[in-house]
């Protein structure tokens, strides 16, 4: 008895050994397609108001401009669009999915706008058309002049949507502009309207950079005479000296907490690098070298600073631990490497390196591997910065002739724009934390 | 120089000098002769053959037992049968062209020496004037015999060599047709022969795990913007033999969120095959992106 049931318990295994191994196995190590085909519908008016083709073209525009400029999608050509695109209807219900997935669409974009005086509702809805899920719903109030804003904010919404993570659209970018005729303190969207200045030194600020908290910026500038760190409330405009010590006192940098700026201090006749309260007093010194030390950038979880040193000849990155002071170099390539700025996912630094007369980007990890150059081609492209969610870099770009400008490129090099005009020698810029 | 030496030259001379300048000669031209064989029709050269061109239609009609990817493949297909088939298909092409003239000749001949002769239209008015001059009075019988068969000869011989002309450029002809076919990278010719770079079998079309790869990596969409890490997952798909998805589950999910939702629209997207299956089949399928994320 024992014996036939082993028999049949083996006969059982040899005949599902082969049933199992019918499944045939497959990889796919990538995707056939390696954008989103998103279809993005023009507003339609809702309710009464009547048509402002003027909102819904300038809505379309905005966020148009954002998603193509975080790479992820391929906007489906709205020549294309069929009867669909021109009904308001925005519940699930309502929309013709078919119609979108024989565009060969994925993502679909539908909205409508009311506006009432000077107040302005934009309702949207990003769907998924395959399986016509929601993905997000969103209904924006406002003035009838925030509709630039609206539009960045859902840019966001969208990115949150389809990454996992919220877009940098409705940020601010800081930089010093020369178009007063000094160098000022300016801020700008991120697609480079709304400008606003909002120094008034009549001389020479430098290097501004925004509090992670706050809506604040600190900055360097020589309005009494010495290069002072200042600290400027953005809706306010109470501005106040940070630091005032005799000599050089530039670079400041919140730390990601934002309870210390490090910066670069001259105060003992060489330049090193210190860390300072928000109220100006020393906290600590981070180098002691006779070379010169610059440029400080805080790592993600505050524990390093990246910074430049010519302790070795030529300027080069090299990397303090906060802690036990131990310098580490970074890079070993090029004769000057300038301006780091660490990654806010902390993956990868960004600096400046000149090479055959020209300054160009550069990113590496904090390992010092994988060196890759990520800007290329004339002028210098100087000052990278990152953007809050690591996806974007800003920085400056100085052709001969035409004069310095602001550009937005994406972390691997590709997509860059310029958001600044020639001619007003705009540089030095810095993107806000989530404003 | 020693005496010794001397004695050495002396002897190495008494050897050689008998034959020694035309032993040079004799190398010389034989050297020479060397690169003018080379050089002579004598040994034809070849055109270096270049790897074949693979063409691989993954879009096709699926089989369980697909042939080799080339164009070639359809000829393929009849070779095993007929091994001579190709071998002789070649000759009859020369063959034909020599038969022929064999038979033409008689009747080519009269029509040819016309057209020389009569075509061009001014040769009628001096036909009367040079028939009689320079051959009959003064030609005998037997030197014009010699003379026509000298000619038939000639026009055979020159019928020959406009044959193998021929040949040989149907020959090229054919040959830049075939290299035009197969350096089309596109291969959406509805008869164009499909198969796998490394199938072996006797059938045209692929099989049926690379068919579905291809489909369904087709209609996956996901940016390496929206890439976190390393991400992998696995799907199980059952198929019926119709190409219709009856259900799937995941066996292991890549925790990242958007890239399983990626997944499940491209499931939804293959919902049903665009060619039905050889049988109800069972895809364990891996999804990563190792060949995206690898790129700089």
């Amino acid at each position: 008895m024992k014996l036939l049931r082993v028999k049949l318990l083996l006969l059982f295994v040899v005949l599902l050994v082969p049933s199992l191994s019918l499944a045939a196995r497959i990889e796919i190590s990538a995707p056939g397609e390696q954008t989103i085909p998103l279809a993005l519908t023009r507003l339609l008016p809702m309710g009464v108001g009547g048509s402002q083709p003027a909102i819904a073209r300038e809505f379309l525009q905005v966020l148009e401009g954002d998603l193509e400029l975080s790479g992820l999608f391929d906007l489906v050509d709205p020549a294309s669009f069929m009867g669909d695109a021109d009904k308001l209807g925005l519940r699930r219900t309502e929309i013709d999915f078919y119609q979108w997935r024989m565009l060969g669409a994925e993502a679909l974009i539908k909205g409508g706008y009311r506006r009432d005086g000077d107040r302005l509702t934009i309702e949207l809805r990003l769907y998924d058309v395959i399986t016509q899920r929601l993905l997000s719903g969103r209904r924006y109030a406002g003035k009838a002049k925030a509709v630039r804003k609206i539009a960045h904010t859902f840019a966001d919404q969208i990115l949150k949507s389809l990454t996992g993570e919220k877009g940098p659209f409705a940020t601010k970018i800081a930089y010093i502009s020369k178009r007063s005729g000094n160098k000022e303190l300016y801020m700008m969207d991120v697609d480079g309207h709304q400008p606003v200045r909002l120094t008034n030194h009549r001389s020479i600020v430098l290097n501004p950079d925004f509090s992670p908290n706050r809506k604040e910026l600190i900055f360097t500038s020589y309005r009494n005479d010495n290069p002072d760190l200042f600290r400027k409330e953005v809706y306010t405009g109470r501005e106040s000296r940070v630091s005032l010590k005799p000599g050089l006192n530039i670079g400041g940098r919140y730390s990601p907490d934002g309870r210390e700026i490090a910066l670069t201090l001259s105060k003992d006749k060489n330049s090193e690098i210190y860390l300072i309260g928000t109220d100006g007093t020393i906290h600590r010194r981070l180098t002691n070298h006779y070379g010169i030390d610059v440029d400080p950038s805080w790592s993600p979880r505050g524990d390093k600073i990246a910074f430049v040193s010519d302790r070795r000849g030529n300027p080069n990155v090299f990397i303090v631990d906060v802690r036990s002071r131990d310098v580490t170099r970074l890079t070993y390539e090029g004769k000057y490497n300038a301006t780091p700025a660490w990654s806010p996912k902390g993956d990868r630094i960004a600096f400046s390196r000149l090479d055959e007369g020209v300054f160009n980007i550069f990113t590496i990890r904090p390992d010092g591997t994988d060196e890759r150059q990520v800007t290329f081609g004339d002028g210098s492209k100087e000052h990278p910065r990152w953007s809050p969610d690591g996806r974007f870099l800003v920085y400056s770009l100085d052709r001969r002739g035409s004069g310095k400008s602001i550009w937005v490129m994406r972390a691997d090099g590709t997509g860059a724009r310029q958001i600044s005009p020639l001619g007003e020698n705009d540089s030095h810029p810095a993107w806000s934390d989530r404003w | 120089m020693n005496p010794s030496r001397k004695q050495r030259w002396q002897q190495l001379q008494s050897v050689f000098e008998p034959g020694f300048k035309q032993m040079l000669l004799v190398s010389l031209l034989l050297h020479l002769l060397v690169p003018i064989l080379y050089y002579s029709p004598l040994f034809p050269k070849k055109a270096i053959k270049k790897p074949p061109v693979y063409r691989v239609n993954l879009v096709n009609k699926i089989v369980k037992n697909p042939q080799a990817g080339r164009p070639e493949a359809t000829v393929a297909k009849k070779k095993p049968k007929v091994k001579k088939k190709p071998k002789v298909k070649p000759k009859p092409i020369p063959v034909k062209p020599k038969a022929k003239p064999k038979v033409k000749p008689k009747p080519k001949p009269k029509p040819k020496p016309k057209p020389k002769v009569v075509k061009p239209k001014v040769k009628p008015k001096s036909k009367p004037v040079v028939k009689p001059e320079p051959t009959k009075p003064k030609v005998s019988k037997a030197q014009e015999n010699t003379l026509a068969k000298r000619l038939k000869e000639l026009r055979e011989k020159k019928q020959r060599e406009s044959a193998e002309q021929a040949r040989k450029e149907k020959l090229a002809a054919l040959k830049a047709a075939a290299v035009a076919e197969s350096e089309k990278v596109d291969s959406p010719i509805s008869d164009a022969p499909v198969g796998m770079v490394d199938g072996k079998g006797d059938e045209a079309g692929v099989r049926a795990t690379a068919f579905v790869q291809e489909f369904i990596q087709q209609q996956w969409s996901f940016s390496k913007y929206q890439a976190v890490g390393t991400p992998e997952a696995e799907v199980k798909l059952f198929y019926n033999a119709e190409g219709t998805l009856l259900h799937y589950r995941f066996v292991k999910k890549s925790g990242h969120e958007i890239f399983d939702e990626s997944l499940a629209r491209a499931i939804a997207k293959s919902k049903q095959l665009s060619q039905p299956l050889p049988e109800a089949m069972e895809f364990d399928i891996f999804f990563n992106l190792k060949d995206m994320l690898d790129k700089p």
